[in-house]
């Protein structure tokens, strides 16, 4: 487990070992063969914001459950109030040191009122605390959150999802924790709140308390952070005062400088993009979002982009045929242009979709036979009895474009590598005889190998003239892939990016905000907050 | 969505309007339509015996099955598919107990009945822990429970005991002006009642309406399921009271007698089978309902067959009303 002996170091190198709330030192953590946290560090100290940025699977929501109890370090070392602690073995656990934390995900007892939510779970810690007294004081902390004093008896369920998210910040606040971390908390609120929140912030760091803030946008991070720590691939690879974390800083040290091999590139300059299949007009993926038009052709990989929550998937989702808050999905056809609009409809079009999770596309107590097809099993009948050996015919196209690594057909799909089980998924949509391909992250979790046959088939099927959309969070596969990446931040479109003229860099910058004009603003946004947090402070 | 500090405001509601409102207390106060069942039928009742019923008689009648009701109502709102199937000859065995085992050896009168909740609450902590530390899925676990306990008890009283002039009796006649079955009945409520000034009822719901809400904020999730469970067997033990103080026997071949028309209540009194909400109102009222319901029917020389067929309807309405409900007022569009 974990090493509890205090680092010989220690003593003489930091003196104000007390002073600082939390510390950690080298901490691991896999889950399975993924290794979440490699090597991660950090500290806290009373009055300070420390913000913690970094891309997508970085390891920040693993790092934060480690330190709200959720889950256990493998190894490294924990220090609470400058005692080495061995682990925090449960959330309660986090209570008693003092640490409460506020999720990403809202959550709530949906069926409780304001009153029994905000108070969930600390009663026990702070002892006996009259009804009217947790009332007043739920009141009180609600007020500054919400502008306003609520009604404490209504069901949370009742309520808009930012002020549920008001409730759990309040719970969290109600511990009146020495350390309180607020893992991407501000995604759900609406501004108003999220100003409120910071004032609250500031007040709990004015009283010697030390605050862990998540957060994927750099202006809150101006804003807020008084240092950040920078996390990439697992590791924490920078710690800088505020002064010097400028976002490009930022985003150089989020990406690193590993250049991608580039493999795939040879084979993008023989496609040419053909006529319109699919467009995509004024476009709303979230309310209030600014609508934006897209148009798909034939013959291009087109790579969606963008921090999880964005509005990528949204976007994917309304491509075959989910309905969003507004726009118009149109496939284009020799015989003219229908609107898609039902999955239905899509399926008809030749739009095929490829899901995120393995576990939603594959039967898992099926064979690999009965799992490539499935939905095309009308293929294979002839009077209404099916011929197990037709479909066995048509696989074995597959197996060979796809390069399946599969024993006997028969076997249960479950006896497949990850990768291999992907590619029976393509194929079975592929089966179907598509003119658009979207596939949401299909290369998630498999091994290098299999990428590439993906990669490469992808390509191929592109210059056989199929669209083919895909959402990937690798930001490699988007700089190798696609012919054109479209970047998502804020439910719209904020950047597009030609294949071949991109980098890492510029990429991930996109992800956060990064353009000219808008790191001049953060610039002199990061200047002015001083002097608005001093105000609030007083 | 903007609104302006300077004017008080109530958290942001999904909808207003009449039809809204009364979905919302039909929602909160998911017993309601129970209540108007149970109103009309007791109205009924009224006319038709020309006021001339005898209270402690029939409440002692419903007491076993409102009981039985009650305790499974903790582990439905404890979540997660919360559910306990024992619950039945879990009373018929506490009755066994008193009738076949307690009484010979000379034990009666309170500390008998102390006895008896403490062997219900027994059984409803071993289902606790099977389902809590074992992870066993509850329906398994209390039908496995259910299925023991059922051969137990025939093991236990081969043949129906009967008593005569036991001090349980007098839960079922009465106590001066007091039918005797309202402190049985009473006894769970007022539990309750009492876990309501402690902080354990508000976990319960908490735990069963997001336990993943509870587990971070710090609570102890599965002591509160285990407790869940125990509080279960508890008012089993009561029932089992009940059963003694209205047959004055006890049979092994009523094992299961209790075990469907407990969960008909439950589900009539509006207990949302997912957990989080519901009471112990609602198992009563919808227990008091069906009961009604039964001796009206009688009393009118309905073919009982028609009966079955009343209560499914009448459950398949509270059911769909409950959740038409929960889904027009959700605050979050999903």
């Amino acid at each position: 487990m974990i090493d509890t002996t205090l680092p010989a170091q220690d003593a003489g190198e930091s003196p104000q070992a007390a002073e600082v709330l939390l510390r950690v030192e080298s901490i691991s953590k896999a889950f399975g063969p993924t290794r979440a946290i490699r090597d991660a560090s950090l500290e806290v100290r009373p009055g300070e914001v420390l913000a913690l940025v970094g891309e997508n699977g970085s390891g920040k929501s693993t790092l934060v459950k480690i330190l709200a109890g959720v889950h256990q370090p493998d190894a490294g070392r924990l220090y609470v109030g400058g005692t080495a602690v061995s682990g925090l073995s449960s959330p309660r656990d986090a209570r008693v040191h003092g640490i409460a934390t506020v999720f990403q995900e809202v959550l709530v007892a949906e069926a409780r009122s304001v009153l029994d939510n905000v108070w969930l779970g600390i009663g026990g810690i702070r002892g006996r605390v009259s009804r009217a007294e947790k009332a007043r004081l739920a009141r009180e902390v609600l007020t500054d959150l919400l502008g306003a004093a609520p009604d404490l008896s209504t069901p949370v369920e009742e309520l808009s999802l930012s002020d549920r998210q008001a409730c759990g910040i309040a719970r969290a606040l109600l511990a009146k924790p020495k350390v309180l971390i607020l893992d991407e908390a501000t995604s759900a609120l609406d501004v108003e709140m999220r100003d409120r929140l910071f004032v609250q912030v500031r007040r709990l760091t004015s009283e010697g308390a030390g605050v862990i803030f998540i957060t994927h946008r750099m202006d809150e991070v101006a804003e807020l952070g008084d240092r950040v720590t920078v996390m990439r691939s697992g590791v924490t690879v920078g710690h800088l005062p505020r002064a010097e974390a400028t976002l490009s800083t930022l985003v150089k040290l989020m990406t690193g400088n590993e250049n991608a091999q580039r493999h795939i590139r040879g084979e993008r300059a023989a496609r040419v993009a053909g006529d319109p299949y699919l467009t995509a007009e004024d476009m709303v993926l979230r309310p209030g979002g600014a609508p934006f038009d897209v148009e798909i052709r034939g013959g291009e990989i087109l790579g969606l982009a963008g921090l999880e929550g964005h509005g990528a998937e949204t976007f994917l989702d309304a491509l075959r045929g989910v309905k969003i808050v507004s726009g118009k999905v149109v496939r284009h056809t020799e015989s003219g242009a229908v609107r898609v609009t039902s999955t239905k409809a899509a399926a008809r079009q030749g739009i095929a979709f490829v899901p995120r999770e393995r576990g939603h596309a594959v039967f898992r107590w099926m064979s690999i036979r009965e799992n490539f097809g499935m939905p095309t099993l009308r293929a294979d009948t002839r009077a209404g009895i099916l011929s197990p050996k037709r479909t066995r015919g048509r696989l074995e196209d597959y197996v060979d474009r796809l390069k399946i690594v599969l024993g006997d057909p028969e076997n249960r799909i479950t006896t497949l590598s990850g990768g291999n089980q992907q590619k029976v998924v393509v194929a079975r949509w592929l089966a179907a005889g598509p003119r658009v391909l979207l596939l949401n992250d299909p290369t998630r979790g498999i091994d290098i190998n299999a990428k590439n046959d993906l990669y490469r088939l992808l390509a191929e099927l592109a210059a056989d003239g199929l669209a083919v959309v895909m959402l990937s969070t690798e930001v490699d596969e988007q700089i190798e892939l696609m012919d054109r990446v479209l970047v998502f931040r804020e439910g719209t479109v904020t950047r597009t990016f030609r294949g071949g003229t991109l980098t890492r860099e510029a990429l991930v910058g996109a992800y956060f905000g990064e353009d000219p004009a808008e790191v001049a603003t953060l610039q002199s946004v990061a200047s002015e907050t001083d002097t608005d947090t001093d105000r609030a402070a007083r | 969505m903007t609104t302006t500090d300077t004017t008080p405001r109530q958290l942001r509601s999904a909808g207003r309007g009449g039809g809204q409102w009364l979905l919302r207390v039909l929602k909160r106060y998911s017993f309601m339509f129970a209540l108007a069942l149970f109103v009309i039928f007791f109205v009924i009742t009224l006319i038709q015996s020309g006021g001339r019923i005898s209270l402690a008689n029939q409440l002692a009648n419903l007491a076993p099955t409102a009981i039985a009701a009650m305790a499974c109502a903790p582990a439905i709102i404890s979540g997660r598919g919360g559910f306990d199937l024992s619950i039945s000859p879990t009373m018929v065995l506490t009755a066994g107990l008193y009738a076949g085992v307690f009484v010979l050896h000379g034990i009666d009168g309170p500390f008998a009945i102390v006895l008896m909740l403490v062997v219900g609450a027994g059984i409803g902590l071993i289902n606790g822990l099977l389902i809590v530390g074992i992870r066993i899925p509850p329906v398994v676990a209390t039908l496995s429970m259910y299925f023991v306990l059922i051969g137990v008890n025939l093991e236990l009283i081969p043949a129906p005991i009967s008593l005569i002039g036991s001090p349980l009796e007098m839960f079922g006649g009465s106590l001066g002006p007091i039918p005797g079955a309202l402190i049985t009945l009473a006894f769970p409520l007022v539990v309750w009642g009492l876990l309501g000034l402690t902080p354990y009822r508000s976990l319960l719901f908490a735990v069963g309406s997001n336990d993943i809400t509870a587990y971070s904020a710090g609570v102890r999730v599965g002591l509160v399921r285990i407790g869940a469970y125990t509080l279960g067997g508890l008012f089993a033990g009561v029932a089992g009271v009940a059963i003694i103080a209205v047959s004055h026997s006890a049979n092994a071949n009523l094992s299961a007698t209790y075990a469907l028309p407990a969960v008909a209540a439950v589900a009539l009194g509006g207990t949302s089978l997912l957990g989080g909400r519901g009471g112990l109102f609602g198992p009563v009222l919808g227990a008091a309902s069906i009961f009604l319901l039964a001796n009206i029917l009688v009393s009118f020389q309905v073919n009982p067959s028609w009966l079955q067929v009343i209560y499914g309807v009448m459950l398949m309405i509270s059911v769909v009303l409950v959740s038409f409900a929960s889904r027009a007022t959700s605050g979050v569009v999903k």
